[in-house]
């Protein structure tokens, strides 16, 4: 028996679980759904709690941005750990400082964006839509308790900026611009400053990522702005480690590791 | 300071993690004593944090302050069977992360700094699952712990371990999205995602409770924890993944990955559905008991027919993991056997620690990975053969060590709750493990040095055991001459070894902690001893 015998048993078995467990699901869009509205003999409806109370207690308008950030911001702070551990990984595993690459970089070096006259067109392109998408990443990241957005979204936009530096130019150009040791330090820092949020209201007494505590440091008029301005701060975390993750994955990749050369 | 100890546990190994990521990479030699560091005060905090629930019961740790109404923010609950987890967890890494010490003459590696950083960033994953009270937060950390162990396999220089991390990858990505449509479904039916606040729904909602969609989210999550602890048919990944990956990383992934695993089956049958649910479905009792026979039988013959140290102790990991889902599904009235499966989680944890440090000191100094080459270990190296015999001894169940009490628990869970063919397994897996390591006995006392010059005649050509390289060590692949390995091998190994004999010798305490969290009436419980 081939094996392919035995997956397609063990899809239509998955199949058919799953067509069991939906026979009984609420109805689409049922404002009276469990998730929506919580259970009998369960804790009060915690969709309802977020939708009638945490703009008074965050002052975000945003409500996905709150939980996400605040509520659930412990979650959060693992996934940007988890967009570290990948880009780990794959330096991990791809990372090379071995000399044998080196003629790799010699002809890559003459089509530079900087002062490359062959290329005149990419190259200016490229340097005006560079800071036209960088600044509206920041907006992204700055706004995004107002509106969709925030540290993941900007994060990506920022990251994808320096890769389109690399893709009109070649990766030397980038690499001059964001080297490896300064994605490496942001990555990290992206995280230090999330989790940095977390433990000072530690210090200060109080739980992990507790931000309503950080009202003496940051001098706002009560707990909710702080817990609205810490919101920025761990965005903005959240950023960074993105920013530099992604823009690391692809130097490595395109490079085979040698962070030479490159596409 | 006290209560702030639960998120200690998880923050002292992350920021560990993120410090390396800023000055590692400069400086590698600084990235052992920041990861010894952070462990150590892990390792203080779990002990802590265990200690307040040992003597005053479970507690929560609310996250960002969100205690009311339950579940809107995420919390940390510690209990006494995640407590002893939590310093098994501790100890385990900090006596492997004391093995990747390299030797002075060993260079560092462009991959030290990543390799620690995945290292640190596995055990705050580990620490993650273990602590956490929400069933969403579990899936983030199963993530964070899952990148982090294909990047500790893939780390080292052969193909062999890329295509076994890759094969690993596919797998446990396959388990993480089983567990993640479970907590889906779940959600939808209850509305939560905090563990206490699904179980109050469960027990006290009868019509949410006997939904097809929650049945079905039992199954999606099982099968997903059952991929990810390589329960029977799904162990495909282990064997490969564990035994090409480099010894420091094999030294950390194979005592605690699984055991972890196991004890989120038991955390999401005890914590999440309630026992009282699981067992009232009439049949699965039996059914994973079944099942669970077969992957001890299968693990065990499966190890006979190994030739190689580390691939025979990963097949013994998949009999392991057979006794534990076993145990924890025998439905026996006193509830011994899941008494003996959550013990034999830390004993498990321990002895796959001492024998993975003992393959690996073997590997590491003397590039020996076969059995047959370990002719005349004991007279060479006494003292390594020491920590060997006693993790060998506790693999067979021979008192004092762990390894007997923790049959004897999950043996006594058998007979009461009427399953003789789990009596039976676990018998004769005990029965092949006596064969397996006497004959590595018979052949380390008896045996010739085979140094002299016949060690690669086994089978291997060259270029394979050139695959079988390590990133930390970067081993020369000729068998050297036998001799002790350095001290910073043998501490863990031999700490290994005592701690095999101590949580033996205090199993009736462990036992009465683990019992603490399952509720039974107190009688019961004096009954112990």
């Amino acid at each position: 028996m081939s094996p392919k015998i035995f997956a397609s048993i063990a899809v239509v078995i998955t199949g058919i679980v799953l067509l069991y467990g939906i026979s009984d699901f609420p109805t689409f869009g049922d404002p009276r759904s469990p998730a929506n509205s919580g259970v009998e003999g369960g804790a009060p409806s915690t969709s309802l709690y977020y939708i009638n109370e945490s703009y008074g207690v965050t002052k975000v308008p945003n409500l996905v941005t709150s939980v996400l950030a605040d509520y659930r911001g412990y979650d959060t702070m693992f996934e940007t750990v988890v967009v570290l551990a990948a880009g780990m990984a794959i330096f991990a595993i791809l990372r090379s400082t071995t000399k044998d690459d080196e003629t790799v970089a010699g002809p890559a070096r003459k089509s530079s964006i900087d002062g490359d006259h062959n290329r005149i067109i990419v190259g200016m392109t490229c340097r005006l839509a560079v800071p036209v998408v960088q600044i509206f990443a920041l907006y992204v990241v700055a706004h995004g308790h107002y509106s969709p957005g925030g540290g993941f979204q900007g994060g990506v936009m920022l990251g994808a900026s320096f890769i389109l530096i690399a893709l009109a130019g070649n990766l030397d150009d980038a690499l001059g611009r964001f080297s490896e040791k300064s994605y490496m330090a942001l990555a990290s820092l992206g995280i230090i400053i999330y989790a940095g949020f977390g433990v000072v209201p530690q210090v200060l007494g109080k739980n992990f990522l507790d931000f309503g505590v950080l009202q003496k440091i940051l001098l706002t008029d009560g707990p909710e702005m702080a817990r609205s301005h810490s919101m920025l701060g761990v965005e903005i975390g959240v950023a960074l480690t993105v920013m530099s993750i992604m823009f690391a994955i692809f130097a490595n990749l395109s490079s085979r590791g040698t962070l030479k050369g490159g596409l | 300071m006290l209560e702030q100890l639960p998120a200690l546990i998880l923050l002292a190994p992350l920021f560990g993690a993120l410090l390396i990521g800023l000055i590692g990479l400069h400086d590698r030699r600084a990235c052992f004593p920041i990861a010894f560091t952070a462990l150590i005060i892990s390792l203080a905090s779990a002990i802590g944090a265990a200690m307040r629930a040992f003597t005053g019961g479970a507690y929560n740790y609310f996250i960002g302050g969100w205690e009311e109404p339950l579940g809107i923010g995420i919390v940390l609950r510690v209990d006494a069977l995640n407590g002893l987890l939590l310093i098994a967890i501790a100890v385990v890494a900090v006596l492997a992360v004391i093995f990747t010490i390299r030797p002075s003459s060993e260079k560092d590696t462009d991959k030290t700094a990543y390799f620690y950083i995945l290292f640190l960033l596995l055990c705050v994953g580990l620490f993650g699952i273990t602590i956490t009270g929400d069933a969403f937060n579990l899936f983030v950390l199963i993530e964070v712990s899952a990148l982090t162990s294909y990047g500790l396999v893939a780390i080292g220089t052969s193909r062999r371990c890329k295509m076994a991390a890759f094969h690993y990858l596919l797998m446990g990505t396959v388990g993480a999205s089983f567990y993640l449509l479970g907590v889906g479904y779940l959600y939808l039916k209850t509305g939560s995602l905090n563990m206490q606040d699904i179980n109050t729904i469960l027990t006290t909602n009868a019509t949410v409770a006997q939904s097809p969609a929650i049945v079905t989210a039992f199954i999606l999550i099982l099968v997903g924890i059952w991929i990810k602890m390589a329960f029977f048919p799904l162990y495909g990944w282990l064997p490969n993944a564990y035994s090409y990956s480099p010894s420091g990383s094999s030294c950390l992934l194979a005592p605690l990955m699984t055991k972890v695993s196991v004890y989120v089956m038991i955390r999401v049958m005890l914590s999440l559905f309630g026992l009282e649910w699981v067992f009232g479905h009439p049949g699965w009792s039996d059914l994973v008991v079944w099942l669970a026979v077969i992957a001890i039988l299968a693990g065990s013959i499966m190890a006979l027919a190994q030739r190689e140290i580390k691939r025979m102790l990963c097949y013994l990991i998949v009999a392991e993991i057979g006794y534990m889902v076993g145990g924890a599904w025998l439905n026996d009235p006193n509830l011994w056997g899941l008494t003996g499966a959550s013990y034999h989680i830390l004993a498990d944890a321990m002895m796959t620690l001492c024998l993975f440090l003992f393959a690996g000191i073997l590997f590491k100094y003397h590039g020996v990975s076969e059995i047959g080459d370990l002719g005349g270990m004991f007279k060479k190296m006494p003292i390594t053969s020491i920590g060997f015999i006693v993790g060998a001894l506790a693999m067979i169940g021979v008192p004092p060590t762990c390894g007997f009490f923790s049959k004897f628990y999950l043996i006594r869970g058998g007979i009461e709750g009427g399953h003789p063919e789990y009596v039976a397994a676990l018998l004769i897996s005990s029965l092949v493990n006596a064969v397996l390591f006497f004959r590595i006995f018979e052949i380390a006392y008896f045996g010739k040095n085979p140094a002299a010059g016949h060690s690669h005649d086994h089978g291997h050509d060259d270029h394979d055991s050139h695959d079988h390289d390590d990133p930390g060590d970067a081993v020369t692949t000729a068998a050297r001459p036998m001799r002790e390995a350095p001290v910073y091998a043998l501490i863990p190994l031999l700490a290994a070894a005592a701690l095999i004999i101590l949580v033996g010798i205090f199993n009736g305490q462990i036992i009465e902690l683990i019992r603490l969290t399952f509720e039974i009436p107190a009688t019961v419980v004096s009954n112990l001893r």
